[in-house]
């Protein structure tokens, strides 16, 4: 089995490298889907880690903390940046609507479908299946653009107001993925057993402190234009002190960071500049969560493929339901077609950033199922997704 | 507004900052942990007040013409265990993995800041100060030892046989350098110039050398201590083996780098990343590999395989200019984490210990190498104000030096306890200093570009 994996692996590789190295060669349809989501990265990691190389051992990956702290603050920061409220103004106020419906028509099936099978598969206690239920509720809620990101020129053109909805959705529905998100944290073992009305009262007050803290010195160090390099600097010790923070604080560094970067980017001057170096490293950053949540991947039982195509599924049933509502929230968005949610099943960075956090803050058995559940499915939806956006088009024809 | 008042103005927005983090810091130092992943959060918030307070601690130091490198080596010591214990000594050694990637990438910007024709014409005078500094500084240090180490009371207890190993490896290790801080200097004043390129490659060159001198003063010890008269032969070829496996490695990573660069070129940083990583990886696991299944320890220097690298890339490619650039960009968040922690992990219990001995060495070894400098800077005919002030620049010791204190002291914990307690303390006194005044030294021979 291990070599038949590891000579995957390394045809994956080589592949990779083929495309690293000659970008201008065309690749087949299912292929450039592979190679665009950087799946071949997280088979790096599953190489890398324990299951075959071990090159990433206990002691490693307690050394790359830092990084993957780093990593957090940065998808946080730069989906904070997404929200620029003028900017979100721009378009129709049922856009945000739509986006919203969708994201928690998506967590409810997902939700209820991963608490009923891991309860009929898994003797754990409520509460970590709860938190297990709401991580996998908060990845499915999120939806990337791969797929929009591979349409044929033209197309565009042809579809413009659909693909508008579908591009303003999958960027803003991360942010109930955030908001569910955060219910994982409430629901944290510890707390759930020693929680009292006064200590989530502090843990509350210390979290409102710690974002004010980080807002002052942010306000502090932006207050005079610095040169590129130490502005990278800046973002990235501001960063990894926020991460660390919020985990010391038992809380999640993707969503500090997201507050942080929501709030920089409505009220910073140097927004422009900061947007333009995460951004500038956004893939990069991206491939390292990748390979990172690649080294956790284990495949202890073959139940787990089933497992993870049942996820894809109750994921697809919230994303066709969000589809079917949004149709009927307004006349404006009567005239899309009913299988609107087809064109939102891509799995991308947020969610592998919410898995990661989940990774770091969770460390215990069942985080590694999570962990896998998720990953196959992303894969599942990511070779799902654009066949149906193509039936999606065809429909809005 | 004019200069004073704005440096004024940014001297108090800074010391604000320092004083809110402090704050912050006494506060979150304070809280409970229940859990390994707040303890890693602990760890990770202290990495970014670390970055954050060197930084500033540097803009500070910075308005009073000192080198930014003192201000990171100065925050990471107040930071470190031995002052505040914001950062504990668990935190610095959970932090290693950090430290090595930098260093990596530190050693690949060395590889790559060597021009061989530039290596070439300068030749003469590289050898020239490589030979006398090792030959002058080696003997003075020895000779202090032998003839005035009893003096100092925490080696008073030791043998002759003991004091004579013990001078012969604080000679070795006086000659050492650091090539980090080197560089560090260099980029931030955009140096440039003779001055500047010589100390480049006398102090890159002494690096790779001072592993083969170091290895050569264990098996004379080795002799002295079993009373032989060998030389152990297959210990100095498996040297050889090593490094020329470490150089011909680090070519081969740079061939594959270049290549990349020139077919690929994008996400370089990610990619450099990579294949620091894997350096530093992939030379523990081969030693591990070679013990455990033909019974030989090879050990691949990752800092050698990374400056072949970064010199392959430099001058047998075309995209050394690339390649620079691209390690420019990341350089300042690396090298603020690398001397910061630097500064946490310097000793000062040791320097507490045995401070007038180390002084006394500090002394002995900056004669010696302002003798050997003087000598070479005049045999070679080049400026007087040169040869005057070439000394300040080859003060700066670190890195390797620990490392090979630490060898010595697994080998021979009779002498090694004792080395590397003054080892310790003479870095730590070397790398506040030599900084400093190698900067002083770039300014007044006007090498300087970014004063």
């Amino acid at each position: 089995m291990k070599v038949f994996f590891a000579l995957l692996i390394i045809i994956f590789l080589a592949f990779s490298g083929y495309h690293l190295t000659f970008r201008k060669f065309r690749l087949p349809h299912f292929t450039r889907t592979f190679y665009l989501t950087g799946t071949e990265f997280l088979f790096l990691g599953l190489l890398l880690g324990p299951e075959f190389l071990n090159l990433f051992d206990a002691q490693t990956a307690r050394g790359l903390e830092p990084l993957s702290a780093l990593l957090l603050g940065w998808i946080g920061l730069l989906f904070g940046f997404q929200f620029e409220v003028s900017k979100l103004r721009r378009f129709p106020f049922e856009f945000l609507i739509a986006a919203v419906a969708e994201g928690l028509l998506t967590f409810i099936p997902v939700f209820l479908g991963a608490y009923l099978t891991l309860s009929f598969f898994q003797n754990i206690p409520e509460t970590l299946k709860i938190i297990q239920s709401l991580a996998l509720a908060a990845i499915a809620a999120c939806t990337a653009q791969t797929s929009l990101a591979i349409l044929a020129p033209g197309t565009d053109a042809q579809h413009r107001k659909l693909l508008t909805l579908l591009r303003y959705i999958s960027s803003i529905d991360g942010l109930i993925a955030m908001l569910i998100f955060v219910l994982v944290f409430l629901f944290r073992p510890l707390w759930f057993a020693e929680a009292s009305w006064t200590g989530e009262l502090q843990w509350g007050i210390f979290i409102i402190i710690g974002a004010c803290a980080g807002l002052l010195l942010y306000a502090l160090f932006l207050s005079q234009r610095r040169p590129e390099t130490e502005l990278i600097l800046v973002v990235i010790g501001m960063a990894v002190l926020i991460s660390g923070l919020a985990s010391v604080l038992n809380f999640s560094p993707l969503l500090s960071n997201f507050f942080i970067g929501f709030c920089l980017v409505n009220f910073s001057r140097e927004k422009e500049r900061i947007f333009n170096m995460l951004i500038s490293v956004e893939k990069p950053v991206y491939l390292l969560i990748l390979v990172l949540l690649g080294i956790n991947w284990r495949f202890d039982s073959g139940w787990i493929f089933l497992l993870a195509a049942a996820y894809c599924l109750f994921r697809l049933l919230g994303k066709v339901l969000g589809g079917l509502t949004i149709k009927h929230l307004s006349p404006e968005l009567k005239n899309h077609p009913s299988q609107l949610g087809f064109g939102l099943l891509d799995s991308g960075g947020l969610a592998l950033a919410i898995l990661l956090d989940f990774q770091q803050g969770f460390p215990c058995p069942i985080t590694h199922q999570v962990i896998s559940l998720a990953l196959l499915s992303a894969i599942y939806c990511n070779l799902l997704s654009p066949v149906l956006l193509g039936r999606l088009l065809k429909a809005d024809q | 507004m004019d200069k004073i008042s704005q440096n004024r103005k940014n001297f108090f927005i800074y010391f604000f900052i320092l004083l809110i983090m402090t704050v912050f810091a006494i506060g979150v130092r304070r809280t409970e942990l229940l859990s390994s992943w707040q303890e890693s959060g602990m760890a990770d918030f202290f990495l970014g007040f670390v970055l954050l307070t060197a930084y500033i601690s540097a803009q500070m130091l910075k308005m009073f013409q000192l080198p930014l490198l003192s201000g990171y080596i100065f925050a990471g010591i107040l930071a470190g265990p031995y002052v505040s214990s914001f950062l504990t000594a668990d935190m610095v050694d959970r932090l290693r993995l950090v430290d090595d990637l930098a260093l990596s990438f530190i050693a690949l910007t060395a590889g790559g800041a060597l021009h061989l024709s530039f290596l070439k014409k300068k030749i003469k005078a590289i050898m020239l100060n490589i030979g006398l500094q090792t030959l002058i500084v080696f003997s003075l240090v020895l000779m202090f030892m032998l003839f005035w180490g009893k003096q100092f009371n925490l080696i008073q207890s030791l043998s002759s046989v003991q004091m004579i190993s013990l001078a012969i490896l604080l000679g070795v290790t006086a000659i050492a350098r650091s090539p980090s801080s080197t560089i560090a200097i260099i980029s931030e004043c955009r140096a440039e110039g003779p001055f500047t390129e010589t100390v480049l490659g006398v102090t890159i060159t002494i690096d790779v050398l001072i592993i083969v001198l170091y290895t050569l003063a264990l098996a004379v010890i080795q002799i002295i201590f079993s009373g032989g008269s060998m030389l152990h032969q297959q210990a100095l070829t498996a040297l050889l083996v090593e490094l020329t496996i470490s150089l011909l490695f680090g070519a081969a990573i740079g061939k594959g780098i270049s290549f990349y660069i020139e077919r690929a070129g994008h996400d370089l940083p990610l990619f450099l990343l990579f294949i620091a990583f894997g350096i530093s990886k992939t030379s523990l696991w081969l030693g591990h590999f070679m013990q455990e299944h033909f019974i030989y320890h090879l050990h691949l220097e990752p800092l050698l395989i990374c400056m072949s690298a970064g010199f392959t890339i430099q001058n047998f490619s075309r995209s050394g200019s690339l390649f620079m650039e691209s390690l420019e960009r990341v350089s300042l968040p690396i090298y603020v984490l690398f001397f910061s922690l630097a500064g946490a992990a310097l000793n000062l219990d040791a320097l507490l210990i045995c401070w007038p001995l180390a002084l006394f060495v500090v002394g002995v070894r900056a004669l010696g190498i302002f003798s050997a400098s003087w000598i070479a800077g005049t045999i070679n005919r080049d400026d007087p104000r040169q040869n005057r002030h070439a000394w300040m620049a080859y003060l700066t010791q670190a890195g390797v030096t620990i490392g090979l204190a630490q060898i010595t002291e697994r080998q021979f914990p009779e002498i090694g306890v004792y080395l590397t307690t003054v080892v310790l303390a003479v870095i730590s006194v070397n790398q506040i200093i030599g900084p400093i005044t190698f900067k002083a030294a770039l300014n007044r021979l006007g090498e300087a570009r970014n004063v």
